[in-house]
């Protein structure tokens, strides 16, 4: 599928868990999108799926301890100051139970995105503010790239016979894992110049043609849109 | 008439007194291969820069003289204007890798430089496949090697078809079998190409006029037979001493039986096998890809192996590929410090015997790159460790410069056992004892 229509899709399935009332409907699209997910090289996705079930899990076992909800009470906890009374109805449950699932729905849309789209494709086919857009995919790279680095400090420094422990002990990589990665965009920009970024007259190369399930993919995605709204 | 034309190029990066290049003139006709040597910091890659334009366009500074490719005049057009005709590839590829696919990475400069859209596509996979790497296509950047990185950096100017290219140590990460096909491949695109090699022998065997720069100046400026006879011996191409296969007698410092390690599902060593003695320099020779680094972190105990079994007696150390990147305190002395629990007077010896006294109190990210290695170097050597592992030492170091790096490593050898993870092959026969070659999925046995 191509980006474009993916991307719809996916932000469609994201506003739907967020408006729905219903439990089944955002289980149902967290379950299709984890299904989705898992067709995306282990390696990469369980960072974006291990992020999202700790997210939601986090979600439903604290919003229970701090909302006030409901009648029937199923554990009674300490008062605590400020927050009050530790009790957990089953109104709360289900409620948090909810709010999880929708965390994860919209959690794992983004993961979906980020595993399964061409995002190279996706922000040149914005058309416009290249450079902008270059700048948020160069973004999402460094991220990587300043963890290889770190990784690679604290090798260099373990090679010694140096342990990097605690916070005090990364604080210290923090400065020159910085410097290193100003270096690397000085290079990256040199490079960019050279190979004629920033020239008049740029295209762009085209994009494969759209398939009748790109079509049906944003045709999906509004028909979402609108049913969630109006339902 | 000349494709690039440079008079009396004399430039200094702003800040600095000295001049990276002074009074340099020279000419690169079409479709000539040019070796371009000289020792670190010598100018090299400055006068590479000058002729991509990125001098004085991208760092600024004093420049005088005039630099001309293909008809343009560098002062009045743009590195971007001149990328039609001028295409670099710099030492580090991951430093010029802009996109996360292989063909969108392809397809950058095309589409910088205005290709017709019709055209990208057809032109970005026959320049994949011009360069041997057409399966890498739909694969994201960041799981290819260096090796396949650099040949998606060089896909990427085949794709563009300058008239004049810039290669600036572009094989300082392959094993000779992958700088050879790069070299290939870039001298036979027809378009000139001016290379600058640590590595000589490679370039001296395929170009037709060779540039040696040194503090700046162009020392010589000659075609190839008379340049073999002029040249500096340590540039000449020499072919690497037989090394043995059998080990030493001393006592048995690191043993590894049938390690294994992956990196996810990805198998990076299966079931080598390797044996380090007190008193022997060990070369772990072997081509990109196959798990010399592995091998090397695993006998450092910088990875456990999933399978097979370590011994280890005494203290490891482990300098990484270009260490000079991986510098943390602010202070030379402070950095070779570490190692010993801070102990200056250590640190400030172990820098006397690798060259650096009078440099102590520098901060390390104001030494030279060469500097900065020796540094690391120093680093490791305080802690007089039993096992010495370095992986890659001479990636980027001039030839006087690895006759140093032999003599420094030598003079202790004796004391300790050493494992030198490398692709140079004449530094191994200069250094080592014997050779441990590791092949793909097989046993390294030793």
């Amino acid at each position: 599928m191509s980006p474009v229509p993916a991307a719809a899709l996916l932000a469609a399935l994201a506003a739907v868990a967020l408006i729905a009332e219903r439990g089944l409907v955002v289980a149902a699209i967290a379950v299709g999108l984890f299904a989705a997910c898992l067709t995306a090289p282990r390696g990469r996705r369980w960072i974006y799926l291990t992020g999202t079930l700790v997210s939601a899990l986090s979600v439903f076992v604290l919003s229970p301890l701090v909302s006030h909800v409901g009648t029937h009470v199923i554990w009674e906890g300490p008062k605590i100051p400020v927050i009050g009374y530790l009790d957990v109805t089953s109104e709360e449950l289900a409620a948090a139970g909810i709010q999880a699932l929708r965390l994860a729905a919209v959690g794992l849309a983004f993961a979906a995105y980020a595993l399964l789209l061409d995002l190279d494709r996706l922000l040149q086919a914005a058309g416009f503010a290249r450079r902008s857009v270059l700048a948020v995919g160069l973004a999402t790279r460094l991220v990587p790239t300043l963890e290889r680095d770190a990784a690679g400090f604290v090798e260099a420094l373990r090679g010694r016979g140096v342990h990097v422990d605690g916070i005090r002990g990364h604080a210290r990589l923090l400065s020159p894992v910085l410097s290193g990665s100003l270096e690397r965009a000085l290079s990256l920009a040199e490079s960019m110049e050279a190979r004629g970024f920033g020239r008049a007259g740029r295209t762009r190369a085209p994009g494969p043609p759209w398939t009748r399930l790109d079509r049906l993919a944003l045709v999906a995605a509004v028909l979402l849109c609108v049913g969630a709204v109006w339902l | 008439m000349a494709l690039a034309q440079v008079e009396r190029l004399t430039f200094s990066y702003p800040g600095v007194e000295r001049p990276a290049l002074s009074n340099v003139s020279l000419q690169v006709e079409p479709g000539e291969i040019v070796a371009l040597l000289g020792p670190s910091g010598s100018g090299k890659s400055t006068l590479l820069r000058a002729l991509a334009g990125l001098v004085p366009h991208f760092h600024g500074g004093r420049f005088d003289g005039r630099v001309e490719v293909a008809g343009r005049d560098t002062r009045r057009f743009s590195p971007a204007d001149l990328a039609d005709e001028v295409a670099s590839l710099f030492q580090d590829p991951e430093d010029q890798i802009v996109f996360g696919r292989v063909e969108n990475e392809v397809a950058f400069g095309l589409e910088n430089l205005g290709a017709p859209p019709a055209e990208i596509w057809p032109r970005v996979h026959g320049a994949l496949a011009d360069a041997g790497i057409a399966r890498l296509a739909e694969r994201r950047t960041e799981t290819l090697s260096a090796g396949e990185l650099q040949r998606v950096c060089l896909a990427a100017v085949l794709a563009v078809g300058p008239s004049l290219v810039l290669l600036d140590e572009p094989t300082s990460q392959l094993d000779p079998e992958g700088a050879e096909a790069i070299l290939d491949l870039a001298c036979e695109l027809g378009s000139a190409v001016v290379v600058s090699e640590q590595r000589p022998t490679l370039p001296l065997e395929r170009c037709d006029h060779v540039l040696f720069v040194e503090d700046g100046r162009l020392t010589l400026d000659a075609p190839r037979d008379e340049a073999l006879v002029r040249l500096d011996p340590a540039y000449l191409p020499r072919q690497a001493a037989n090394l043995s296969q059998h080990g030493g007698e001393g006592e048995s410092l690191v043993r590894a039986d049938n390690v294994s390690y992956s990196y996810g599902s990805a198998r990076a060593l299966d079931g080598a096998s390797l044996e380090l003695r007190r008193g022997e320099v060990v070369a772990l020779t072997g081509r990109n890809g196959v798990g010399k680094t592995t091998l090397a972190k695993i006998v450092a105990g910088l990875l456990e192996p999933e399978a097979g079994e370590v011994q280890r007696h005494g203290r490891v150390c482990y300098l990484s590929q270009d260490p000079g990147r991986y510098l943390v305190t602010e202070r030379a002395e402070r950095e070779a410090s570490l190692a010993v629990g801070g102990d200056l007077i250590r640190a400030r010896e172990a820098l006397a015997r690798v060259g650096l006294a009078g440099l102590e109190r520098r901060h390390p990210r104001d030494l030279s790159s060469g500097e900065r290695e020796r540094l690391a170097l120093a680093s490791v050597l305080v802690a007089e460790p039993d096992v010495l592992v370095l992986d890659e030492p001479t990636r980027g170091v001039d030839p006087p410069r690895k006759t140093d790096l032999v003599e420094i490593l030598l003079r202790e050898s004796a004391d300790r056992a050493t494992l030198i993870v490398t692709h140079d092959l004449v530094f191994a026969g200069d250094v080592a004892d014997r050779v441990v070659h590791l092949e793909a999925r097989e046993l390294a046995r030793a």
